[in-house]
Protein backbone atom coordinates (compact mmCIF):
# COMPACT_ATOMS: atom_id res chain seq x y z
CA UNK A 1 0.00 0.00 0.00
CA UNK A 2 2.80 2.39 0.98
CA UNK A 3 4.59 1.58 -2.26
CA UNK A 4 1.44 2.37 -4.28
CA UNK A 5 1.14 5.74 -2.62
CA UNK A 6 4.83 6.37 -3.28
CA UNK A 7 4.45 5.48 -7.00
CA UNK A 8 1.36 7.68 -7.29
CA UNK A 9 3.20 10.60 -5.72
CA UNK A 10 6.19 10.03 -8.02
CA UNK A 11 3.95 9.96 -11.07
CA UNK A 12 2.16 13.11 -9.97
CA UNK A 13 5.49 14.84 -9.45
CA UNK A 14 6.68 13.72 -12.88
CA UNK A 15 3.54 15.00 -14.63
CA UNK A 16 3.76 18.25 -12.71
CA UNK A 17 7.39 18.65 -13.76
CA UNK A 18 7.03 17.79 -17.47
CA UNK A 19 4.73 20.63 -18.57
CA UNK A 20 6.75 23.06 -16.50
CA UNK A 21 9.88 22.03 -18.38
CA UNK A 22 8.12 22.25 -21.75
CA UNK A 23 7.01 25.78 -20.95
CA UNK A 24 10.42 26.81 -19.62
CA UNK A 25 11.03 30.35 -20.87
CA UNK A 26 13.79 31.07 -23.36
CA UNK A 27 15.87 34.20 -23.02
CA UNK A 28 16.68 36.00 -26.26
CA UNK A 29 20.20 37.31 -25.70
CA UNK A 30 22.69 39.71 -27.18
CA UNK A 31 26.12 40.94 -26.06
CA UNK A 32 26.14 42.78 -22.71
CA UNK A 33 27.74 45.78 -24.41
CA UNK A 34 24.92 46.11 -26.98
CA UNK A 35 23.00 49.36 -26.34
CA UNK A 36 19.75 47.66 -27.39
CA UNK A 37 17.62 46.76 -24.35
CA UNK A 38 14.59 45.11 -25.90
CA UNK A 39 13.35 43.70 -29.19
CA UNK A 40 9.74 43.18 -30.24
CA UNK A 41 8.56 39.76 -31.36
CA UNK A 42 7.92 41.10 -34.88
CA UNK A 43 11.45 42.51 -35.12
CA UNK A 44 12.87 39.25 -33.80
CA UNK A 45 10.97 37.37 -36.50
CA UNK A 46 12.48 39.60 -39.19
CA UNK A 47 15.97 39.09 -37.80
CA UNK A 48 15.53 35.32 -37.83
CA UNK A 49 14.11 35.38 -41.36
CA UNK A 50 17.21 37.40 -42.38
CA UNK A 51 14.90 40.19 -43.59
CA UNK A 52 16.18 42.64 -41.01
CA UNK A 53 19.89 42.90 -41.67
CA UNK A 54 21.16 45.56 -39.28
CA UNK A 55 20.65 46.62 -35.69
CA UNK A 56 20.08 50.24 -34.64
CA UNK A 57 23.86 50.77 -34.36
CA UNK A 58 24.42 49.77 -37.97
CA UNK A 59 25.97 46.38 -37.13
CA UNK A 60 24.92 43.36 -39.17
CA UNK A 61 22.62 41.07 -37.23
CA UNK A 62 24.09 37.60 -36.77
CA UNK A 63 21.14 35.42 -35.69
CA UNK A 64 22.12 32.09 -34.13
CA UNK A 65 20.25 28.82 -33.82
CA UNK A 66 20.79 25.55 -32.02
CA UNK A 67 20.81 22.31 -34.05
CA UNK A 68 17.48 21.32 -35.65
CA UNK A 69 16.92 18.38 -33.30
CA UNK A 70 17.50 20.42 -30.13
CA UNK A 71 14.22 20.83 -28.19
CA UNK A 72 15.08 24.48 -27.48
CA UNK A 73 15.44 25.19 -31.20
CA UNK A 74 12.15 23.50 -31.95
CA UNK A 75 10.41 25.41 -29.17
CA UNK A 76 11.93 28.70 -30.33
CA UNK A 77 10.85 28.05 -33.92
CA UNK A 78 7.29 27.22 -32.84
CA UNK A 79 7.10 30.28 -30.60
CA UNK A 80 8.34 32.62 -33.30
CA UNK A 81 6.87 31.21 -36.53
CA UNK A 82 4.39 28.52 -35.45
CA UNK A 83 6.47 26.23 -37.64
CA UNK A 84 9.05 23.56 -36.93
CA UNK A 85 12.53 24.07 -38.41
CA UNK A 86 11.96 21.48 -41.15
CA UNK A 87 8.74 23.26 -42.17
CA UNK A 88 10.77 26.34 -43.02
CA UNK A 89 12.96 24.54 -45.52
CA UNK A 90 11.03 25.87 -48.54
CA UNK A 91 11.58 29.41 -47.32
CA UNK A 92 15.33 28.88 -46.95
CA UNK A 93 15.56 27.27 -50.38
CA UNK A 94 14.06 30.43 -51.86
CA UNK A 95 16.45 32.59 -49.86
CA UNK A 96 19.39 30.45 -50.94
CA UNK A 97 18.44 31.14 -54.56
CA UNK A 98 18.92 34.82 -53.71
CA UNK A 99 22.19 34.36 -51.88
CA UNK A 100 20.83 34.54 -48.33
CA UNK A 101 21.88 31.85 -45.85
CA UNK A 102 19.91 30.76 -42.77
CA UNK A 103 21.14 31.67 -39.25
CA UNK A 104 24.39 30.09 -38.07
CA UNK A 105 24.01 26.98 -35.96
CA UNK A 106 25.80 26.76 -32.61
CA UNK A 107 26.69 23.44 -31.01
CA UNK A 108 25.25 24.16 -27.54
CA UNK A 109 23.85 26.82 -25.25
CA UNK A 110 27.33 27.46 -23.85
CA UNK A 111 28.68 27.89 -27.40
CA UNK A 112 25.79 30.28 -28.08
CA UNK A 113 26.64 32.29 -24.95
CA UNK A 114 30.34 32.48 -25.89
CA UNK A 115 29.61 33.56 -29.45
CA UNK A 116 27.02 36.16 -28.45
CA UNK A 117 29.29 37.58 -25.74
CA UNK A 118 32.18 38.05 -28.14
CA UNK A 119 30.51 38.96 -31.43
CA UNK A 120 28.94 42.34 -32.11
CA UNK A 121 25.46 42.09 -33.61
CA UNK A 122 24.91 38.46 -32.71
CA UNK A 123 21.63 37.36 -31.19
CA UNK A 124 20.69 33.96 -29.79
CA UNK A 125 18.60 32.18 -27.18
CA UNK A 126 19.26 30.01 -24.14
CA UNK A 127 17.22 28.79 -21.20
CA UNK A 128 16.59 31.62 -18.76
CA UNK A 129 18.64 30.08 -15.98
CA UNK A 130 21.70 29.80 -18.25
CA UNK A 131 21.94 33.58 -18.66
CA UNK A 132 24.99 35.16 -17.03
CA UNK A 133 26.61 38.60 -17.03
CA UNK A 134 28.35 38.10 -20.38
CA UNK A 135 25.05 38.70 -22.16
CA UNK A 136 21.93 40.81 -21.95
CA UNK A 137 18.34 39.53 -22.18
CA UNK A 138 16.28 41.28 -24.86
CA UNK A 139 13.08 39.44 -24.15
CA UNK A 140 11.69 36.21 -22.76
CA UNK A 141 9.77 33.75 -24.91
CA UNK A 142 7.63 30.90 -23.69
CA UNK A 143 7.60 28.07 -26.23
CA UNK A 144 4.22 26.46 -26.89
CA UNK A 145 3.70 22.75 -26.38
CA UNK A 146 5.58 20.67 -28.95
CA UNK A 147 3.73 19.83 -32.19
CA UNK B 1 43.77 32.93 -72.61
CA UNK B 2 43.17 31.95 -76.23
CA UNK B 3 41.89 29.20 -78.49
CA UNK B 4 44.07 27.72 -81.21
CA UNK B 5 41.85 26.49 -84.04
CA UNK B 6 44.77 24.65 -85.67
CA UNK B 7 45.90 22.71 -82.60
CA UNK B 8 42.34 22.43 -81.18
CA UNK B 9 43.69 23.56 -77.80
CA UNK B 10 42.73 26.13 -75.18
CA UNK B 11 45.91 27.89 -74.10
CA UNK B 12 46.06 29.66 -70.75
CA UNK B 13 49.19 31.72 -70.00
CA UNK B 14 49.69 32.55 -66.35
CA UNK B 15 52.22 35.22 -65.39
CA UNK B 16 52.82 36.43 -61.85
CA UNK B 17 54.42 39.62 -63.20
CA UNK B 18 52.64 40.89 -66.32
CA UNK B 19 55.75 42.46 -67.86
CA UNK B 20 58.10 39.56 -67.23
CA UNK B 21 58.16 35.90 -68.14
CA UNK B 22 59.64 35.09 -64.71
CA UNK B 23 57.34 32.82 -62.73
CA UNK B 24 55.09 32.09 -65.68
CA UNK B 25 53.34 28.93 -66.78
CA UNK B 26 51.37 27.78 -69.79
CA UNK B 27 48.41 25.45 -69.50
CA UNK B 28 47.11 23.64 -72.60
CA UNK B 29 43.73 21.91 -72.68
CA UNK B 30 42.90 19.72 -75.68
CA UNK B 31 39.50 20.70 -77.00
CA UNK B 32 38.87 17.72 -79.26
CA UNK B 33 35.88 18.12 -81.56
CA UNK B 34 33.98 20.64 -79.46
CA UNK B 35 32.40 23.33 -81.69
CA UNK B 36 34.40 26.57 -82.01
CA UNK B 37 31.41 28.71 -80.97
CA UNK B 38 31.04 26.71 -77.78
CA UNK B 39 34.76 27.12 -77.05
CA UNK B 40 34.58 30.88 -77.60
CA UNK B 41 31.77 31.07 -75.06
CA UNK B 42 33.77 28.89 -72.68
CA UNK B 43 36.73 31.27 -73.03
CA UNK B 44 34.59 34.30 -72.19
CA UNK B 45 33.15 32.47 -69.22
CA UNK B 46 36.56 31.39 -67.90
CA UNK B 47 38.09 34.85 -68.22
CA UNK B 48 35.37 36.50 -66.19
CA UNK B 49 35.16 33.64 -63.71
CA UNK B 50 38.89 33.70 -62.97
CA UNK B 51 38.85 37.47 -62.46
CA UNK B 52 35.93 37.36 -60.07
CA UNK B 53 37.16 34.33 -58.20
CA UNK B 54 40.33 36.28 -57.45
CA UNK B 55 38.29 39.34 -56.45
CA UNK B 56 35.98 37.41 -54.17
CA UNK B 57 38.83 35.45 -52.59
CA UNK B 58 40.66 38.70 -51.89
CA UNK B 59 37.54 40.23 -50.38
CA UNK B 60 36.86 37.20 -48.24
CA UNK B 61 40.21 37.33 -46.42
CA UNK B 62 39.13 39.42 -43.52
CA UNK B 63 36.94 39.44 -40.51
CA UNK B 64 36.24 35.95 -39.24
CA UNK B 65 34.35 35.92 -35.94
CA UNK B 66 36.62 35.05 -33.03
CA UNK B 67 34.20 32.53 -31.63
CA UNK B 68 33.75 30.68 -34.92
CA UNK B 69 35.03 27.47 -33.36
CA UNK B 70 31.74 27.11 -31.46
CA UNK B 71 29.77 26.94 -34.68
CA UNK B 72 28.49 23.51 -35.65
CA UNK B 73 30.90 22.17 -38.22
CA UNK B 74 29.74 23.41 -41.61
CA UNK B 75 28.90 20.41 -43.72
CA UNK B 76 27.36 20.18 -47.17
CA UNK B 77 23.60 19.91 -47.13
CA UNK B 78 21.46 19.45 -50.24
CA UNK B 79 19.71 22.67 -51.13
CA UNK B 80 21.97 25.03 -49.23
CA UNK B 81 25.30 24.90 -51.02
CA UNK B 82 28.80 24.23 -49.80
CA UNK B 83 30.27 26.75 -47.33
CA UNK B 84 33.99 27.25 -47.98
CA UNK B 85 35.36 27.13 -44.45
CA UNK B 86 34.75 30.35 -42.54
CA UNK B 87 35.50 32.60 -45.50
CA UNK B 88 31.90 33.64 -46.12
CA UNK B 89 31.99 31.96 -49.52
CA UNK B 90 29.28 29.50 -50.47
CA UNK B 91 29.14 27.48 -53.67
CA UNK B 92 26.04 25.74 -54.96
CA UNK B 93 23.49 25.87 -57.71
CA UNK B 94 20.80 23.86 -59.42
CA UNK B 95 20.30 21.55 -62.37
CA UNK B 96 17.28 20.50 -64.35
CA UNK B 97 16.49 18.15 -67.17
CA UNK B 98 13.32 17.79 -69.20
CA UNK B 99 11.60 15.72 -71.86
CA UNK B 100 8.99 17.37 -74.06
CA UNK B 101 6.50 15.63 -76.31
CA UNK B 102 4.62 18.46 -78.04
CA UNK B 103 1.45 17.40 -79.82
CA UNK B 104 2.48 18.85 -83.20
CA UNK B 105 6.29 18.82 -83.02
CA UNK B 106 9.05 16.23 -82.57
CA UNK B 107 9.95 15.10 -79.03
CA UNK B 108 13.10 16.39 -77.41
CA UNK B 109 15.28 15.86 -74.36
CA UNK B 110 17.39 18.51 -72.67
CA UNK B 111 19.62 18.90 -69.67
CA UNK B 112 18.19 22.37 -69.71
CA UNK B 113 20.03 24.15 -66.91
CA UNK B 114 23.19 23.80 -64.94
CA UNK B 115 23.53 26.89 -62.79
CA UNK B 116 26.34 27.61 -60.38
CA UNK B 117 25.91 30.06 -57.50
CA UNK B 118 28.82 31.80 -55.87
CA UNK B 119 27.87 33.79 -52.78
CA UNK B 120 30.11 35.80 -50.52
CA UNK B 121 28.89 37.32 -47.26
CA UNK B 122 31.32 37.67 -44.36
CA UNK B 123 29.02 39.77 -42.18
CA UNK B 124 30.23 43.14 -43.47
CA UNK B 125 28.04 45.66 -45.31
CA UNK B 126 29.06 44.26 -48.68
CA UNK B 127 28.01 40.96 -50.18
CA UNK B 128 28.36 39.38 -53.58
CA UNK B 129 26.26 36.93 -55.58
CA UNK B 130 26.70 35.41 -59.01
CA UNK B 131 24.87 32.78 -61.02
CA UNK B 132 26.62 31.33 -64.03
CA UNK B 133 24.45 29.17 -66.18
CA UNK B 134 25.20 26.59 -68.82
CA UNK B 135 22.01 26.31 -70.81
CA UNK B 136 20.96 23.27 -72.87
CA UNK B 137 24.08 21.39 -71.69
CA UNK B 138 22.98 18.22 -73.44
CA UNK B 139 20.18 17.86 -75.91
CA UNK B 140 18.67 15.22 -78.14
CA UNK B 141 15.51 14.83 -80.17
CA UNK B 142 13.60 12.96 -82.79
CA UNK B 143 15.86 14.42 -85.48
CA UNK B 144 18.97 15.09 -83.41
CA UNK B 145 21.41 12.77 -81.69
CA UNK B 146 22.59 13.41 -78.16
CA UNK B 147 25.13 16.22 -78.10
CA UNK B 148 26.18 19.61 -76.82
CA UNK B 149 25.38 21.53 -80.00
CA UNK B 150 23.00 23.91 -78.24
CA UNK B 151 25.09 24.44 -75.11
CA UNK B 152 25.71 28.06 -74.17
CA UNK B 153 27.00 30.05 -71.20
CA UNK B 154 25.21 32.93 -69.62
CA UNK B 155 25.69 35.19 -66.63
CA UNK B 156 22.21 35.03 -65.19
CA UNK B 157 23.06 37.22 -62.23
CA UNK B 158 26.14 38.99 -61.05
CA UNK B 159 25.92 41.71 -58.43
CA UNK B 160 27.31 43.36 -55.35
CA UNK B 161 24.96 44.50 -52.57
CA UNK B 162 25.87 47.38 -50.30
CA UNK B 163 23.78 47.56 -47.13
CA UNK B 164 23.15 51.21 -46.32
CA UNK B 165 20.84 50.68 -43.36
CA UNK B 166 18.15 48.28 -42.23
CA UNK B 167 15.69 49.66 -44.78
CA UNK B 168 17.90 50.23 -47.79
CA UNK B 169 20.33 48.14 -49.82
CA UNK B 170 22.01 49.24 -53.05
CA UNK B 171 22.60 46.58 -55.70
CA UNK B 172 24.99 47.07 -58.62
CA UNK B 173 25.28 44.54 -61.43
CA UNK B 174 23.01 42.18 -63.29
CA UNK B 175 19.89 40.93 -61.52
CA UNK B 176 16.45 39.43 -62.14
CA UNK B 177 13.91 42.03 -63.20
CA UNK B 178 11.52 42.55 -60.28
CA UNK B 179 8.27 42.17 -62.21
CA UNK B 180 5.82 39.81 -60.51
CA UNK B 181 6.98 36.97 -58.28
CA UNK B 182 7.68 34.10 -60.63
CA UNK B 183 10.59 35.79 -62.37
CA UNK B 184 12.36 36.28 -59.04
CA UNK B 185 12.17 32.59 -58.09
CA UNK B 186 12.08 31.03 -61.55
CA UNK B 187 14.64 28.24 -60.88
CA UNK B 188 13.27 24.82 -61.82
CA UNK B 189 13.57 23.29 -58.30
CA UNK B 190 11.58 26.18 -56.80
CA UNK B 191 8.60 26.22 -59.14
CA UNK B 192 5.89 23.64 -59.72
CA UNK B 193 5.83 23.34 -63.49
CA UNK B 194 8.38 22.56 -66.19
CA UNK B 195 7.32 25.58 -68.25
CA UNK B 196 6.87 29.02 -66.80
CA UNK B 197 3.69 30.99 -67.55
CA UNK B 198 3.93 33.15 -70.67
CA UNK B 199 3.06 36.27 -68.67
CA UNK B 200 6.21 35.92 -66.57
CA UNK B 201 8.64 36.42 -69.44
CA UNK B 202 7.03 37.39 -72.74
CA UNK B 203 6.44 41.13 -72.45
CA UNK B 204 9.66 42.24 -70.72
CA UNK B 205 13.28 41.27 -70.22
CA UNK B 206 13.73 38.79 -67.40
CA UNK B 207 17.08 40.38 -66.52
CA UNK B 208 18.24 43.90 -65.91
CA UNK B 209 21.74 45.29 -65.48
CA UNK B 210 22.37 48.51 -63.64
CA UNK B 211 21.49 49.89 -60.26
CA UNK B 212 18.75 48.87 -57.85
CA UNK B 213 17.67 50.29 -54.50
CA UNK B 214 15.68 47.85 -52.43
CA UNK B 215 14.63 47.11 -48.89
CA UNK B 216 11.61 47.01 -46.66
CA UNK B 217 9.70 49.29 -44.35
CA UNK B 218 6.95 48.65 -41.85
CA UNK B 219 3.49 49.88 -42.88
CA UNK B 220 0.57 49.27 -40.51
CA UNK B 221 2.72 46.76 -38.61
CA UNK B 222 3.33 44.75 -41.78
CA UNK B 223 6.30 44.57 -44.12
CA UNK B 224 6.28 46.51 -47.36
CA UNK B 225 9.17 45.44 -49.60
CA UNK B 226 10.21 47.75 -52.39
CA UNK B 227 12.70 47.78 -55.24
CA UNK B 228 13.44 50.60 -57.63
CA UNK B 229 15.87 50.03 -60.49
CA UNK B 230 17.49 51.59 -63.51
CA UNK B 231 18.81 49.41 -66.31
CA UNK B 232 21.66 50.11 -68.72
CA UNK B 233 22.06 46.66 -70.27
CA UNK B 234 23.06 48.17 -73.60
CA UNK B 235 26.10 49.82 -72.01
CA UNK B 236 27.21 47.51 -69.22
CA UNK B 237 26.12 43.93 -69.89
CA UNK B 238 28.25 42.17 -72.51
CA UNK B 239 26.54 38.84 -71.70
CA UNK B 240 23.01 39.89 -72.55
CA UNK B 241 20.22 37.48 -71.86
CA UNK B 242 17.46 36.63 -74.30
CA UNK B 243 15.27 39.57 -75.29
CA UNK B 244 17.24 42.11 -73.19
CA UNK B 245 16.40 45.65 -72.23
CA UNK B 246 18.25 48.42 -73.99
CA UNK B 247 17.45 50.64 -71.05
CA UNK B 248 14.74 50.57 -68.43
CA UNK B 249 13.48 52.00 -65.20
CA UNK B 250 10.99 50.35 -62.90
CA UNK B 251 9.75 49.53 -59.45
CA UNK B 252 8.13 46.69 -57.59
CA UNK B 253 6.21 46.74 -54.30
CA UNK B 254 5.19 43.76 -52.21
CA UNK B 255 3.02 43.98 -49.12
CA UNK B 256 2.59 41.15 -46.63
CA UNK B 257 -1.02 41.30 -45.47
CA UNK B 258 -0.37 38.45 -43.01
CA UNK B 259 1.88 35.39 -42.76
CA UNK B 260 0.04 33.62 -45.59
CA UNK B 261 -0.98 36.35 -48.03
CA UNK B 262 1.09 38.84 -50.04
CA UNK B 263 0.25 41.20 -52.86
CA UNK B 264 2.56 42.96 -55.29
CA UNK B 265 2.55 45.66 -57.94
CA UNK B 266 5.10 46.25 -60.72
CA UNK B 267 5.80 49.19 -62.98
CA UNK B 268 8.37 49.47 -65.77
CA UNK B 269 9.27 51.83 -68.57
CA UNK B 270 11.71 50.35 -71.09
CA UNK B 271 13.11 49.92 -74.57
CA UNK B 272 13.85 46.36 -75.70
CA UNK B 273 17.07 45.70 -77.51
CA UNK B 274 16.77 44.69 -81.16
CA UNK B 275 13.11 45.55 -81.60
CA UNK B 276 11.71 48.78 -82.96
CA UNK B 277 13.01 51.69 -80.87
CA UNK B 278 9.78 51.99 -78.99
CA UNK B 279 9.36 52.82 -75.36
CA UNK B 280 7.05 50.44 -73.53
CA UNK B 281 5.08 50.98 -70.35
CA UNK B 282 4.24 47.98 -68.22
CA UNK B 283 2.11 47.57 -65.12
CA UNK B 284 1.52 44.35 -63.25
CA UNK B 285 -0.20 42.90 -60.20
CA UNK B 286 0.61 39.71 -58.38
CA UNK B 287 -0.86 37.87 -55.43
CA UNK B 288 0.22 34.76 -53.55
CA UNK B 289 -1.51 32.87 -50.79
CA UNK B 290 -0.12 29.80 -49.08
CA UNK B 291 -1.40 27.85 -46.11
CA UNK B 292 0.32 24.70 -44.94
CA UNK B 293 1.09 23.16 -48.35
CA UNK B 294 -1.78 24.70 -50.31
CA UNK B 295 -0.95 27.55 -52.66
CA UNK B 296 -2.85 29.93 -54.88
CA UNK B 297 -1.07 32.53 -56.96
CA UNK B 298 -1.78 34.85 -59.84
CA UNK B 299 0.06 37.44 -61.90
CA UNK B 300 -1.24 39.82 -64.52
CA UNK B 301 0.71 42.27 -66.69
CA UNK B 302 -0.35 44.94 -69.14
CA UNK B 303 2.09 46.45 -71.65
CA UNK B 304 1.39 49.44 -73.83
CA UNK B 305 3.50 51.82 -75.95
CA UNK B 306 3.40 55.00 -77.99
CA UNK B 307 3.89 53.26 -81.37
CA UNK B 308 0.82 53.20 -83.61
CA UNK B 309 1.59 49.75 -85.10
CA UNK B 310 2.36 47.85 -81.92
CA UNK B 311 -0.68 46.72 -80.01
CA UNK B 312 -0.96 46.78 -76.26
CA UNK B 313 -1.19 43.41 -74.56
CA UNK B 314 -2.62 41.80 -71.42
CA UNK B 315 -1.23 38.53 -70.12
CA UNK B 316 -1.79 36.61 -66.92
CA UNK B 317 -2.24 33.33 -65.11
CA UNK B 318 -3.82 31.73 -62.05
CA UNK B 319 -2.19 28.68 -60.48
CA UNK B 320 -3.17 26.40 -57.63
CA UNK B 321 -1.25 23.73 -55.76
CA UNK B 322 -3.05 21.03 -53.81
CA UNK B 323 -1.12 18.54 -51.69
CA UNK B 324 -2.48 15.00 -52.03
CA UNK B 325 0.03 13.44 -49.66
CA UNK B 326 3.23 14.48 -47.92
CA UNK B 327 5.27 14.40 -51.12
CA UNK B 328 2.73 14.50 -53.97
CA UNK B 329 1.08 17.65 -55.31
CA UNK B 330 -1.50 18.37 -57.99
CA UNK B 331 -0.89 21.51 -60.04
CA UNK B 332 -3.53 23.35 -62.04
CA UNK B 333 -3.02 26.51 -64.07
CA UNK B 334 -4.95 28.71 -66.44
CA UNK B 335 -3.15 31.24 -68.64
CA UNK B 336 -4.18 33.83 -71.17
CA UNK B 337 -1.94 35.95 -73.33
CA UNK B 338 -2.63 38.57 -75.94
CA UNK B 339 -0.03 38.34 -78.68
CA UNK B 340 0.83 40.75 -81.50
CA UNK B 341 0.66 38.31 -84.44
CA UNK B 342 -2.27 36.18 -83.36
CA UNK B 343 -5.51 36.08 -81.45
CA UNK B 344 -5.46 35.83 -77.67
CA UNK B 345 -3.96 32.53 -76.55
CA UNK B 346 -5.35 30.45 -73.71
CA UNK B 347 -3.80 27.44 -72.03
CA UNK B 348 -4.82 25.06 -69.30
CA UNK B 349 -2.23 22.97 -67.51
CA UNK B 350 -2.72 19.96 -65.29
CA UNK B 351 0.29 18.47 -63.58
CA UNK B 352 1.64 16.29 -60.87
CA UNK B 353 4.73 17.02 -58.79
CA UNK B 354 6.62 14.63 -56.54
CA UNK B 355 8.96 16.17 -53.96
CA UNK B 356 10.74 13.49 -51.93
CA UNK B 357 12.78 16.30 -50.35
CA UNK B 358 12.30 20.08 -50.64
CA UNK B 359 15.35 20.56 -52.93
CA UNK B 360 14.27 17.75 -55.33
CA UNK B 361 11.27 17.72 -57.60
CA UNK B 362 9.91 15.48 -60.35
CA UNK B 363 7.19 17.02 -62.54
CA UNK B 364 4.76 15.69 -65.10
CA UNK B 365 2.31 17.97 -66.87
CA UNK B 366 0.03 18.34 -69.86
CA UNK B 367 -0.84 21.63 -71.57
CA UNK B 368 -3.81 22.18 -73.82
CA UNK B 369 -4.97 25.46 -75.29
CA UNK B 370 -6.04 27.62 -78.18
CA UNK B 371 -3.91 30.02 -80.26
CA UNK B 372 -0.96 28.81 -78.19
CA UNK B 373 1.24 27.14 -80.84
CA UNK B 374 4.03 29.71 -80.65
CA UNK B 375 4.27 30.56 -76.96
CA UNK B 376 2.95 27.54 -75.05
CA UNK B 377 2.23 24.59 -77.36
CA UNK B 378 0.01 21.65 -76.43
CA UNK B 379 1.77 18.56 -75.21
CA UNK B 380 3.16 16.42 -72.47
CA UNK B 381 6.34 17.19 -70.57
CA UNK B 382 8.28 15.71 -67.70
CA UNK B 383 11.22 17.08 -65.79
CA UNK B 384 13.51 16.65 -62.84
CA UNK B 385 15.22 19.44 -60.93
CA UNK B 386 17.59 19.59 -58.01
CA UNK B 387 18.91 22.42 -55.88
CA UNK B 388 22.42 21.57 -54.70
Amino acid sequence: MTMRIAYALLAALLFAWLPARAAEPLAVITAAANPLDTLSLDDLKLVYLRKSQMDTEGNRWIPLNLPVADPLRRGFSLALFSLLPEEQEDYWNLQYFNGISPPKVMASEEAMLRFVASTTGSIGYVRKQKVDNRVKVLRLITPPAAK
Amino acid sequence: MQFSQQKRTLEYKFRLFPSSSALSANLYIYAGDLPASFLQQLLKFMRVTIFFNLLVTALSIGSIPAAAADEVESVYRLGSGYPVGKTGLRIGGYASTKIGVPRADPWYFEVSDLSLFLTWDNGSRLRFFSELEVGDVLSAGEHQSLGIQKAHFEFERFYIDGLVNNNLTVRVGKFLTPIGQWNLIHAAPLVWTTFRPVATENLFSTHAAGLMFYGSVSVASRQLEYSVYGDMSESIDPHRSKNPFENAAGAHLRYFLNDTLQIGASFANFVLNGLQPTRYYLAGLDIAWSYQQYELSSEIVYRTNAHANIESAWQGFVQSIIPVSEHWFVVGRYEFFEQPQDETGQVGLLGLAYRPLPPLVWKLEYRLGTNNETLAPDGLSASFAILF
